[in-house]
């Protein structure tokens, strides 16, 4: 088989990643909150806990996601604490 | 026997309020918690067999952790903490059924508490459409209290609800949950501390040990008891011991709550396979209005929309109550005798009452605007959009709802910082929000570009340029000195913005109305009884000592001690190309910044308001300096308007940073920060006016 460089830096689906780096129309299962605990209770408290699935809708310094059906924004210093794990992607070409 | 006390609780956008005013209607009564800034509304409801019930609409939140004030007093007003109110008999917990599952976090907290609620599931009619089944039957065995679904916006579910207040029997939940074992021995600790040292009955203490534990910034307001000494001592131990294990007891808890209220909702909650699929009219407005471009559209748009509103509508009511102002001085005047009595009451009180309610209707559109957005969903992605240009300054995207509230009144811009969590952030908003032009600056422009502008008429593209250039002045101060803020005095990192953004929805009007009645009667009663007061004391400044019988009004003014103030100024003023006579203006506009315009009428023997300012325009281009020079010149117009954006000239304003912020140190440091900058930005601008040949 033909070993083409890598060329798509998109996240593969079960790769763990901050959600400021999911794709615009991915959705993530969050597996952590790493970070500030004050903005970790927060998070936790407004439902974005373990095993929530989240889609980031758009944004980038402050990202527009959704969340059982709700629209929460989210400050990309927030964003940064939650690890999800990517739900629906591609892998990248091999 | 005094009547139950129902306080009702519930997250932010469940519908709360519109509950609050379905159930108490017009039997409501708005207040102050003592010694905090939080609003406290009670009401009275009426059970099925006409007795009184006492409804406390407690603050939003979405957990009794508290971060902000209102969260605070939401949680001690439930613990009991607070000496001016009485615990709860009962709560109404209110969520919303199309989120079932996300909004019972508080509800989960709130039954610890071992009171009997009544949980009510607001918004059953958008549930439906999305094609949820919610089995309330299982859910009131399952909980053991009573579960009314309901529609507050319509009253559908109001009448079960009063009902279920009514009955005298109303149960205990059946509530119970897995405290995960390594805190199980902190919480029977804490717990039994709390019965015995702080007099709390066990459930209650269970509650409050468990909010402990896992309140991490706990915000502490006046009027809450404090702990009792060996209660905190068992905290820190236990804290301590777990930040040397490492254990994230805080997260532990949070999970542990999250997962029973998700066994809870899996049997609860049904989504039959014919959910609606594809987006719902939410989506599909988002997709415009938080477009990165076209929403860029919608809000200036909107925001311009709404502000021409607010400038062209409220003409006409002010230009009547200006009259009805006018006429009621006249009226004074014809019944009683020239004399002190009578000038105190046409100018010191009417005066003093009509530069506030003049501005009423400007203040009650904003209000009304405002309160649609809010409404109908808009404010959130407003704020959403002001994110990242109130994070390169150092806030997030809540502190645009404040500042944009200033542009009529800095004062409710002030009070409604009470939002923000973040006490840097609040407070940096707060000693920014003057520098917003507000409306009362309006009439002192208006009159500078009369005096300024050669010939009789303004052109409207002058007009509107010049005022459009003092308004993004002033907003260009207010924001780079909230960057120079966050960066030194209250250094800090933006406080994110985790925001929940509601589906639009069809404003419900007689809330938003009554929320503009409410804020405006907040308004007059901070606003209004201190520039009345403020207004008497001016005049009296103005009116003694009295001139030489004969004198014109002019020559009163000049000797009065309003006009040796001004004389003391001068030195000061003088550089910016000021006069005492300008001074004496300063002076008095300090009751209120449109006094200015008045103000000069009378030192100049003008006639005429704020409306007509031709005879006034005529004198002050005619005014000159002792040596002859012109004392008004487009240069020293000019630099007058630039002054009045930046300088702190509204006592009324200082007042209510003062009760804002509880000490007199921030109103001090807001006005000599304010009226320094307005010194040396004018300074620097007359003198290069000059340099230019101006």
């Amino acid at each position: 088989m033909d070993q083409s460089p890598q060329t798509s830096s998109q996240p593969a689906k079960g790769e763990r990643i901050r959600l400021t780096d999911l794709p615009v129309g991915t959705a993530g299962r969050v597996c952590d909150l790493e970070g500030e605990a004050n903005v970790c209770a927060r998070l936790r408290e407004i439902g974005i806990c373990e095993s929530a699935v989240i889609e980031r809708i758009s944004g980038q310094h402050t990202l527009l996601c959704q969340l059982c059906g709700t629209r929460i924004a989210l400050s990309d210093s927030a964003a940064k604490y939650i690890m999800v794990e990517r739900l629906n992607g591609q892998k990248p070409k091999g | 026997m005094r009547p139950p006390v129902y306080a009702l609780v519930g997250t932010p956008n469940c519908g709360k309020t519109t509950l609050f005013n379905a159930l108490t209607g017009l039997n409501q009564k708005i207040g102050n918690y003592p010694g905090v800034t939080v609003e406290k509304h009670e009401g009275t409801a009426y059970s099925q067999h006409g007795q009184p019930m006492t409804v406390i609409d407690l603050p939003g939140a979405y957990s009794l952790a508290a971060r902000a004030p209102d969260e605070a007093v939401l949680r001690d007003v439930l613990l009991g903490r607070r000496a001016d109110t009485p615990q709860p008999d009962r709560i109404i917990c209110i969520v919303d059924a199309t989120n079932l599952e996300r909004n019972l976090y508080l509800v989960h907290q709130v039954l610890d508490l071992g009171r009997p609620v009544i949980l009510v599931l607001n918004m059953m009619d958008l549930a439906a459409r999305a094609g949820l089944r919610l089995r309330l039957g299982r859910m009131e065995q399952t909980l053991g209290l009573p579960v009314i679904p309901c529609v507050a916006i319509n009253g559908t579910g109001l009448l079960e609800l009063k009902l279920a207040m009514s009955r005298h029997d109303l149960p205990l939940s059946r509530h119970n949950w897995d405290v995960p074992a390594p805190i199980a021995a902190a919480v029977t600790e804490l717990q039994a501390s709390l019965t015995n040292h702080d007099g709390k009955p066990p459930l209650i203490a269970r509650a409050e040990a468990l909010l402990l534990l896992t309140d991490r910034d706990s915000v502490r307001v006046a009027g809450s008891t404090p702990l009792h000494p060996r209660t905190a001592e068992i905290l820190r131990q236990w804290q301590q011991r777990w930040a040397a294990e490492g254990t994230d007891w805080a997260e532990m808890l949070v999970n542990a709550r999250h997962r029973s209220i998700a066994r809870l909702c899996a049997n609860l909650v049904e989504h039959p396979g014919a959910a609606p699929t594809g987006r719902s009219a939410s989506d599909r407005i988002d997709a415009v209005a938080t477009h990165p471009w076209w929403g860029w559209v919608v809000f200036i748009g909107v925001m311009a929309a709404m502000f021409f509103s607010i400038f062209t509508l409220a003409e006409y009511p002010m230009n009547w109550i200006d009259g009805r102002m006018a006429a009621l001085a006249d009226g004074v005047k014809h019944v009683l005798a020239p004399g002190d009595l009578r000038d105190l009451l046409t100018n010191g009180v009417i005066g003093g009452a009509g530069a506030v309610i003049v501005f009423l209707p400007q203040i009650m559109l904003l209000f009304f605007f405002i309160g649609l957005l809010e409404s109908t969903g808009y404010m959130a992605r407003a704020a959403f959009f002001m994110d990242r240009l109130m994070g390169r300054v150092g806030l997030n995207g809540r502190a645009f709802i404040p500042l944009l509230s200033s542009h009529a009144c800095a004062i409710p811009g002030i009070m409604s910082t009470r939002t923000i969590e973040d006490k840097r952030d609040r407070l940096t908003t707060i000693l920014v929000a003057p520098l917003m032009s507000c409306s009362a600056r309006l009439p002192v422009f208006l009159l500078m570009i009369a005096a300024l502008v050669p010939g009789d008429r303004v052109p409207v593209v002058t007009k509107v340029g010049l005022i459009l250039f003092m308004y993004t002045l002033g907003a260009a101060g207010a924001f780079g000195f909230a960057w120079l803020f966050k960066r030194t005095l209250l250094k800090g990192a933006p406080s994110p913005m985790i925001l929940e953004m509601p589906p639009y929805r069809v404003p419900a009007l007689p809330a938003v109305v009554r929320q503009m009645w409410e804020r405006a009667w907040a308004f007059l009663g901070s606003a209004g009884t201190v520039i009345l007061g403020i207004s008497i004391v001016l005049w009296f400044l103005t009116a003694y000592p009295k001139a030489p019988a004969g004198a014109t009004p002019g020559a009163q003014l000049a000797q009065s001690y309003a006009g040796r103030a001004g004389h003391l100024l001068e030195p000061v003023i003088k550089p910016l190309g000021f006069d005492w006579q300008i001074g004496i203006g300063l002076v008095t506009s300090m009751a209120a910044r449109e006094v200015f315009v008045s103000t000069m009428g009378v030192v100049f023997n003008a006639e005429g308001g704020k409306k007509d300012t031709t005879p006034l325009r005529e004198a002050l281009r005619q005014a000159t300096w002792p040596d002859g020079r012109p004392l008004f010149t487009p240069l020293t117009c000019f630099t007058l308007m630039i002054y009045y954006v930046f300088a702190m000239q509204c006592l009324s304003t200082l007042a209510v940073v003062r009760r804002e912020t509880g000490s007199w140190k921030w109103p001090a440091f807001q006005l000599a920060y304010m009226t320094g900058t307005a010194w040396i930005v004018c300074f620097v601008v007359v003198n290069t006016g000059r340099a230019l040949g101006f």
